[in-house]
């Protein structure tokens, strides 16, 4: 008995699916990065550096080798505080 | 008994404007962001190693960041001179070694090729050891 051909078509749409979805995502994340691979296993230490790229270049994912900082690096760190409560 | 707060995490951004006081001798901040730092971490450890031990001792005696602001100077001056000077000798060798940083998840396994051709053009352009000398005695006066 040949093999059934047929039954593999349905396998290859759910594939073809799955591909389209994962090729869909993984394009996505890259022009969300500033068109560079996106960054995985992210630890407290990298996401404190990537605060500080922000801070320099204006984005996460900036990058630039001065070796000088721009003026106001010296003051725009982000605190986040909130108003006293008064129970 | 125990008060309920409303809400969990704070996301109110504060920003201070305020500069430093004027009695702390000013010092511009190291420019370069993460991958390039990354990319020169290992000559940053060796070039500054005394400064930086300095500073980590200095860290270690007492945690307040105002006891430590002198030492801090010396490491930023240090951290600058050596990016300034990895950029005017090997600056080809060293963006394409952070380059290829960014686009790999900042991992250096993944960046032996750049990185080998980097260390060679270090080496041969900047590891004179007369000049290490020299410029090591410079950020002793603060």
């Amino acid at each position: 008995m040949p093999v059934p051909f047929e039954a593999l078509i349905p396998f290859g749409i759910i594939a073809a699916m799955f591909t389209v979805t994962g090729t869909g995502l993984n394009t996505v994340r890259y022009f969300a990065n500033d068109r560079k691979p996106a960054r995985f296993n992210v630890d407290v230490f990298d996401k404190a550096m990537m605060e500080r790229d922000r801070r320099l270049t204006g984005s996460v994912r900036g990058q630039s080798s001065d070796p000088v900082a721009p003026a106001a690096f010296a003051t725009n760190s982000v605190w986040y505080a909130d108003v006293p409560r008064h129970n | 008994m125990a008060t309920h707060l409303s809400s969990g995490f704070t996301k109110t951004e504060y920003v201070d404007p305020t500069p430093l006081p004027e009695s702390v001798p000013k010092v511009d901040e190291v420019g370069a962001t993460s991958a390039p730092l990354k990319s020169a971490s290992f000559f940053i450890g060796q070039y500054c190693k005394a400064y930086n031990e300095d500073f980590m001792l200095c860290k270690a005696e007492n945690n307040d960041p105002e006891h430590c602001l002198k030492e801090g100077r010396k490491v930023t001056r240090c951290a600058i001179d050596l990016i300034t000077k990895l950029r005017e000798n090997c600056s080809k060798e060293f963006d394409a070694h952070w380059q290829c940083l960014e686009n790999h998840n900042q991992e250096l396994y993944s960046c032996r090729k750049p990185e080998r051709t980097f260390n060679t053009c270090v080496f041969e352009k900047l590891v004179c050891v007369i000049q290490f000398i020299f410029i090591s005695f410079m950020y002793y006066f603060d």
